[in-house]
Parts: C-alpha cells; sequence; structure tokens
C-alpha cells in the first residue's frame, strides 16, 4: 500500500460529498497517517458544486489544496467539468455513470481548452456538455445510484462511492475506514443496527465495484 | 470542575475546534464574540465546552462590541478573548487600540477570509494589514502567524502567557483553510510540561485604599495635551523595542548556500516548505524563511539571511502585504524580490515550483 494520496471528490450538495471525504480522512488519521480534509465551503453550501479535498500521507502534508488529485470523483454533471482541472495523467477518475449522461466525445476543437483549465479556476457555464476527461491514467465508471437503488437503499449511495475510492486510492485499509463510519454513523448503528450492514454492504458494493473495474481492464 | 485535558492525546479536527480547545487549555475564563465566517466554530465549540467547565460566554451585538467587553473581562480579572475576521477585523480595531494605550493584555484570533469588504467567507491572508499595522496610534501588538494546527494549539496557550506577561494585544492569525480545514495534532496540558500560566489579575474594583493599602490603577486612553501623549506612547515604544528580541520567532531553512529564498508565512508556508523540498530534490539551491511573528517583525533574522542570499520571492495570498513588511525589513540592504502574489486564492506547491522552474533562471 503506497502511503499518499491525494483526493478530490465532487458533487452536489446534499449529496454527501463531505461527508464520506471527511471519513476517508478519519481513517487515515486512525492509521496514525499525516490526513487533512478541506471542504471547499463557498457558496456551494446554497446549491453549487461542492468539492472536498483529501490527502493521505506518511509526512508531513503541504498545502490543504493541491493541482492534481490521484483520485478524482464528480458525482454530477457540473462536478464533472468542475474537477476537470485536477486530473492528470497518473489520476484515477470515477464517477457514477448511472447520473451522468456522458456527451460522446466531440473533436478536441469544440472542447474549450481555456487557461483557467491549467489554472485550476474552472467557470461554471450553463449547458456545458459533459465530456471526460482524456488526458488521464484510467477512467472508472461505478454506478453507485443504481448499484444502492437496486440492492440497498439510495441514501447510501454516498458510502458506495466511499468504497470505490477506498479501493482505488489504497491507502486506508477496510479496517480502518470500517472505524472511521463506526465513530461518524455509530450513535445511529445503536439505534437500528441493521444500518451498519446496509452502510457496510454498500461500502463493499463499492470496492468491489472498482475491483471488477480494474480487472477487466 | 473538570479537567480540561489531563494527558496528551492525538486527536483529528478543525482549526476551529482547536483554538477553542487551546483557549481552554490556557485556562480562559470567558469568550466574548460575534458571529462571522469562517471563524463562527470556535464559538461554537467555545459555547459547547464552556459549561462542562465553568467557563463562559457572551454574544454582543458586534465586533466593537465583542472587542470593548473583552477589556471588560481583562479589567475584572478574567482571562477574556475573542475572535473575529474581515470585516469583523475592520471594527475590533477599535477596542485593539484602547488595549495597547491601556497597556491591557487581550487575545484575539482572526481567520483571515477574502477582502475587501464581504468579499469571500473563505480563504485569504488579506489581513496581515489590518492585523500587524491597523490602529490608529503605532499598532503596538504581537501577532502570531500559524500554519498547522499544533501550532493554532501551541500558539493559542502561549498568546495568553505573552499578552499577559507583556500587557499588549496578542494575535492569533489563522486563515479559512486552517479554520475549516481537519488535520491531526497533539493536545497536551500546558501545566503538565512545566508552562506556567502567567494568573491573570483584576485591574479594577481591588480592595482597600489606593495610596494607603495599595498602588492607585491609572488607565488612561484620553490626554489633553501633545506632550503628554508623547511620553506615554514613547514608553511603549520603549518596552514593545526591549521585549521584541524575546518575541520574535521565525523559520529558516537552507538559506545558506541558497540562490534564492521563499518568503510566506502561515498556511501558505506549507507549499512553499514543500516547494522547497522539491526543488532541493532536483538540484536548485532553494531556501525558506518565514516569519512566525509578523509582528514584531524578525528584521534581524532577514537581513543576515539577505547578507549570504539577496535574492527573495515572497508567496502570499494577498497583493503583497507580507512583502511590504519584508522590504521595510530589508531596507538600505541591496535586494533582488520576485512574488506571487494571490489575493483571496490558495497557493500550492506545484505553482510556486512551476514559478521558480519558468521565471527565475536558476541553473540547477
Amino acid at each position: 500500500m503506497k502511503k499518499i494520496a491525494k483526493i478530490v471528490i465532487a458533487g452536489e450538495g446534499g449529496q454527501g460529498v463531505q461527508s464520506i471525504a471527511d471519513i476517508l480522512a478519519e481513517a487515515g488519521n486512525e492509521e496514525g497517517l499525516e490526513a487533512l480534509y478541506i471542504p471547499n465551503f463557498g457558496i456551494e453550501q446554497r446549491g453549487g458544486v461542492s468539492v472536498a479535498f483529501v490527502q493521505i500521507a506518511d509526512n508531513l502534508i503541504g498545502s490543504p489544496k493541491f493541482e492534481k488529485g490521484d483520485v478524482v470523483v464528480a458525482l454530477s454533471d457540473r462536478a464533472v467539468n468542475r474537477v476537470k482541472c485536477h486530473v492528470g495523467m497518473n489520476t484515477t477518475f470515477i464517477y457514477d455513470n448511472s447520473l451522468i449522461e456522458v456527451t460522446e466525445a466531440q473533436p478536441t476543437e469544440d472542447i474549450e481548452k481555456s487557461e483557467n483549465e491549467e489554472e485550476c479556476m474552472p467557470v461554471e457555464k450553463k449547458d456545458q456538455p459533459v465530456v471526460l476527461p482524456e488526458r488521464v491514467g484510467k477512467v472508472i465508471a461505478v454506478p453507485a445510484t443504481a448499484i444502492a437503488k437496486k440492492d440497498l437503499h439510495p441514501r447510501v449511495f454516498n458510502v458506495v462511492i466511499l468504497g470505490a475510492v477506498v479501493e482505488a486510492a489504497r491507502v486506508v485499509s477496510d479496517k480502518s475506514i470500517k472505524n472511521a463510519i463506526e465513530n461518524k454513523l455509530g450513535k445511529k448503528f445503536d439505534k437500528n443496527p441493521e444500518l451498519r450492514e446496509l452502510n457496510f454492504k454498500a461500502l463493499q458494493m463499492g470496492i468491489d465495484a472498482v475491483k471488477e473495474a480494474l480487472v477487466r481492464s | 470542575m473538570e479537567r480540561a485535558i489531563k494527558e496528551e492525546k492525538r486527536v483529528f479536527m478543525t482549526g476551529n475546534e482547536v483554538v477553542a480547545w487551546g483557549a481552554l487549555a490556557a485556562e480562559a475564563d470567558i469568550m466574548y464574540g460575534y458571529p462571522i465566517t469562517p471563524q463562527n466554530e470556535i464559538m461554537h465549540y467555545w459555547t459547547r465546552l464552556a459549561p462542562k467547565h465553568g467557563k463562559k460566554f457572551l454574544q454582543t451585538e458586534d465586533e466593537l462590541s465583542a472587542g470593548f467587553t473583552t477589556i471588560g473581562g481583562v479589567l475584572a480579572g478574567r482571562r477574556a478573548f475573542t475572535a473575529t475576521a474581515g470585516p469583523g477585523n475592520v471594527l475590533l480595531q477599535e477596542p485593539v487600540t484602547m488595549a495597547e494605550m491601556m497597556r491591557l493584555p487581550m487575545v484575539v484570533c482572526i481567520q483571515q477570509r477574502g477582502g475587501p469588504s464581504t468579499a469571500t467567507v473563505i480563504y485569504s491572508q488579506q489581513e496581515v494589514n489590518l492585523t500587524t499595522y491597523g490602529g490608529n496610534g503605532e499598532s503596538l501588538r504581537i501577532v502570531y502567524s500559524t500554519a498547522n494546527h499544533q501550532e493554532l494549539y501551541d500558539y493559542t496557550i502561549k498568546s495568553f502567557n505573552v499578552a499577559w506577561r507583556y500587557r499588549f494585544p496578542t494575535f492569533i492569525l489563522g486563515d479559512g483553510y486552517q479554520a475549516k480545514m481537519r488535520e491531526p495534532l497533539v493536545m497536551y496540558n500546558p501545566r503538565e510540561k512545566g508552562v506556567e500560566m502567567v494568573p491573570p489579575e483584576s485591574f479594577v474594583g481591588n480592595k482597600g485604599s489606593f495610596g494607603i493599602d495599595r498602588e492607585p490603577v491609572h488607565l488612561r486612553n484620553a490626554f489633553s495635551m501633545e506632550e503628554e501623549l508623547y511620553e506615554v506612547v514613547m514608553e511603549h515604544i520603549d518596552d514593545y523595542n526591549r521585549i521584541t528580541p524575546q518575541i520574535v520567532e521565525y523559520v529558516s531553512l537552507g538559506c545558506e548556500d541558497a540562490d534564492l529564498v521563499i518568503v510566506s508565512h502561515g498556511i501558505v508556508s506549507r507549499a512553499a516548505v514543500a516547494a522547497q523540498e522539491m526543488l532541493r530534490r532536483e538540484g536548485y539551491r532553494i531556501g525558506y524563511f518565514r516569519p512566525i511573528t509578523l509582528r514584531p517583525f524578525p528584521v534581524k533574522a532577514l537581513r543576515k539571511v539577505c547578507k549570504s542570499t539577496p535574492r527573495f520571492l515572497v508567496v502570499e495570498s494577498a497583493y503583497g502585504q507580507l512583502a511590504r513588511l519584508v522590504k521595510d525589513a530589508l531596507f538600505g540592504l541591496e535586494a533582488k524580490m520576485d512574488e506571487i502574489f494571490m489575493p483571496g486564492l490558495g497557493i500550492t506547491s506545484e505553482k510556486i515550483v512551476g514559478h521558480v522552474k519558468k521565471k527565475s533562471e536558476l541553473k540547477v
């Protein structure tokens, strides 16, 4: 297991982006590693794209935000365009293909490669086509919403994503992530033990989805 | 009453939570405050912790009032503090100068947000001018710029002792990133580490008759004669200059053989240190200097660096507020100065590395 990971997770407010980022960082801390989580907490509290930055490492962590992530996750159409600037040649890009409809890649002249992308200051435009990042390490589609709806409960869709990130980043153990979930949701679990099972199942399905995708690729 | 922190423990929390715990560890008695993002949770956590430990909180109608009530608490012999950001920091300047004029201790935590005016609730380093020199008068104050959660905790504790020992307003200068991010730190009880907390004393309402049982207390912030004011202010300036060598703190890394020294403060230092390490690995001779106290500024130390490496790159999330302090410190010496100024925007190590490689024309 390598001991450094930079992770970006982006989605719509209410999708639970910040919760899973928080759990992930806490799992890093559980393992005695350096961990840093910072929400991008601007106007998105009122309905923009919600972005979370997580870093886990075995030595001191630099700036709280960074340019290229090892794992970058997008959970809505807008989020894909928002986080593209964090995707590099070594990035594993994960998106929910049961939620995001990807526009077929147009000839590159149609895709604006603005300076903003380089500078990581993406501008949100209406009706932008959703085009997956081109210069990327791997792209993994995880139909988290569909999995959660079909086999679990729609509310644990973000935990499916958490599982996917854990497997893609390979920086914290399953045990630590379960402990971190327990720390965060233990009280709810005690009231309703079924929730524990549901969450852990969701986590495992996310892990399996990425494992499967990696085998296939 | 339950003792707040008994033994050392590693925790994982937000910076705002850290400041509340730091104040508790420093045995603060009361916080006065008015909500403003991104420092709100200092208040929230304090109000959650306070009742369990016999501490108090008062929400005032604005930051002017929060500052003056803090002074009230101090006068009554309480270890009082406040916290704010942005436009709240502007309002707070008036009470801070009153504490300066009366030579009262005062502790303030600032979590810088974007400016001017309301701007963003997120992050900046644009409150350096205001926090170091924002008062009318001479702005005799102590400003610690922290870079991580451990420092937020350590310097919160230290601020109380420094303020009460030297009786100058003392600031912990954080920012929105530090306020909102979570990372690990070790909390401890300062007494367990042999740190004696300077006991607060009441300045007014003391028992006995002055001149007979005790010295009179004379707290003034209004003067009718120029000469009178001059004498008092000069006395304060002398005090301030005398304690400066004991107060100044800085970090200097690899400056001895450097071709270029990166200067930054606060959270940007994390990116700067990482950039310095990356560049060193690639063979660039890069040094790094960070003032921890922005006021008083580590003038001597920086001038010494300048003598071996008269070339600087100042990096800050503001448009030259740190650079102004640096230039002031270097006055009279010959030095080149390049800059990365990104007001209200975070700066990554990649950005600094890219800048040095592209623009500095340094050879490996």
